[in-house]
């Protein structure tokens, strides 16, 4: 048995994790607007904005819709932040050191994957409004499309490591990352990532042709607590890439839970980058590629990483 | 068969939950509210699992319910003529064959549980359930697992094959063609000649080609 964070200081780490990443993302989502929308960069404003979103979220007054499903419209937001804190609770911070590292790590992370679906639709069918019901729906086709290909292409690095613990998957990546070994598995996993954390260009459920989807009905605490969640989410998978296909806590000099951080927010910088960058699909393009393209290469993945093993 | 304190107490809660929500299945009037009640009764049934050491049976159970859960919430709202699950409907049904069936069942898997002779072998700390699972699925019981799987993947694949936007009936958004009447008539001629039909009695068909 692997040694364990001491349960507080282990609950202190999960949300330090999930402030600080939350924080992250919007710091990055402002740095690539800044750029793509050629306008100077502050850097102070970059910095400062998200606090200052936060805090305008924080004084609005909450809107409501007719006769919502008022219970499950609020837990949407905390499921889904509680999804990320589960999720990233399986990623190992440094060689000796995780908050929880389960035999079936892997199959905890794609729990937590697979709950996303019920957090969404939940959140849009519970405002009892039509943009937000188009929103859930949306994201069912949506998440029947990549949860498949998602499962496969992290199963493939659990192959060579001989085992179901994302630690022993990191172990397994000391002679060779997984992104050298498996060379299909990093580009697959970031576009079915960018569709688990339903950020553009796959951002279907709460997409602007929606005037915002599933949370177009949500304002004041309800949207930042939302907004928050998906940077969460989305700082999951990424997490989950650098540790499964980029070596994890391993590299020279620096140490591990410096790596960790590190490879992390390049996979960030690549996701945000490209949700700034490409243009968004239509739904029906997205449900057929994952079907006829994604699912199919993510079996040759695993093939060839079964083969390699032989 | 000793067990530490704090696991008696996180069974007894996961156990408590597990029959409220079960309840709550059938005290909602919503389609989509009874589906994920009823997942949350399958989550504490899969904590419990955990308890027992049996992780990876657990969390896999945790994992498939999410899914099936919101495909039967979703393929409910499709059939039920109830748009987009948003209008109470009522969920309980034939109230004296319910209760019959409800209390008998519970009563033959009570005595069952209650007479049944269990083995008493408390799973050990180091105990390597995943490893145990994976060797019982492609050692002993291989081939009864392959043959399922494999007639489970036809079936999926025979589905999506018949439903298919691209199917084998042509494309679906250009409308289904209906097999002809008699054996030797061609697909083409039969649709032509229902809609014909259709131009005479507009009213009874109502559809249009």
């Amino acid at each position: 048995m692997r040694p364990y964070l001491s349960p507080p200081l282990a609950v202190i780490t999960m949300i330090g994790v999930l402030i600080a990443g939350s924080y992250a993302v919007a710091v990055l989502e402002e740095i690539a607007g800044t750029l793509v929308s050629r306008r100077p960069l502050r850097l102070t404003y970059v910095f400062w904005a998200p606090l200052a979103t936060a805090a305008l979220l924080l004084t609005q007054g909450r809107t409501s819709t007719e006769r919502p499903d008022a219970q499950a419209w609020a837990l949407a937001p905390a499921l889904l932040a509680g999804l990320a804190a589960v999720g990233l609770a399986v990623i190992p911070i440094d060689q000796n050191t995780s908050v929880a590292d389960p035999a079936a790590g892997f199959v905890l992370y794609s729990a937590a994957i697979s709950y996303v679906m019920v957090a969404v639709y939940l959140h849009g069918w519970s405002a009892n409004s039509t943009l937000p019901l188009i929103g859930a729906y949306r994201f069912i086709a949506q998440a029947f499309a990549f949860q498949i290909p998602f499962l496969l292409v992290l199963l493939a690095p659990a192959l060579p490591a001989e085992s179901l613990a994302i630690s022993d998957i990191v172990e397994a990546q000391e002679s060779l990352w997984n992104v050298v070994r498996q060379p299909l598995g990093l580009p697959i996993f970031l576009v079915v990532s960018a569709a688990a954390t339903f950020s553009l260009p796959l951002d279907f459920p709460d997409a602007a042709d929606l005037a915002g989807g599933t949370s177009s009905e949500v304002s004041a605490s309800h949207r930042l607590a939302w907004r928050g969640a998906r940077a969460g989410l989305l700082v999951m998978v990424a997490a989950m890439g650098a540790s499964a296909f980029l070596g994890g806590w391993q590299g020279p000099w620096l140490p591990g839970w410096l790596w960790v951080i590190l490879k992390t927010l390049l996979l960030l910088v690549i996701l945000i980058a490209s949700s700034h960058t490409f243009a968004r699909l239509r739904i029906e393009r997205f449900v057929v590629l994952a079907w006829v393209v994604l699912l199919p290469l993510s079996l040759v993945n695993i093939f060839f990483a079964g083969a390699l093993l032989l | 068969m000793s067990t530490s304190a704090p696991v008696d107490v996180l069974f007894v809660l996961f156990a408590a939950g597990a029959i409220a929500t079960a309840y709550l299945v059938f005290r909602t009037d919503s389609m989509v509210r009874a589906a994920y009640w009823l997942l949350a009764s399958f989550v504490g049934v899969g904590a419990i699992l955990v308890l027992l050491k049996a992780e990876f049976v657990g969390l896999v159970l945790m994992l498939m319910m999410a899914g099936e859960m919101t495909i039967m919430a979703f393929v409910m709202v499709m059939f039920m003529m109830n748009p987009a699950g948003l209008n109470p409907m009522l969920m309980v049904h034939q109230h004296k064959t319910a209760i019959a069936a409800g209390v008998t069942s519970f009563l033959v898997l009570a005595g069952a549980a209650l007479l049944t002779d269990f083995p008493n072998a408390p799973a050990t700390q180091t105990s390597r359930a995943t490893e145990e699972l994976g060797t019982e699925l492609l050692g002993e019981s291989m081939l009864v697992f392959e043959t399922a799987g494999a007639a489970l993947l036809g079936t999926m694949v025979g589905a999506v094959a018949v439903a298919s936007r691209r199917g084998r009936y042509g494309d679906a958004e250009e409308g289904s063609i209906e097999p002809p009447l008699q054996p030797d008539e061609e697909w083409a001629q039969a649709s032509a000649h229902r809609t014909e039909e259709d131009e005479h009695e507009p009213s009874v068909h109502g559809g249009h080609s």
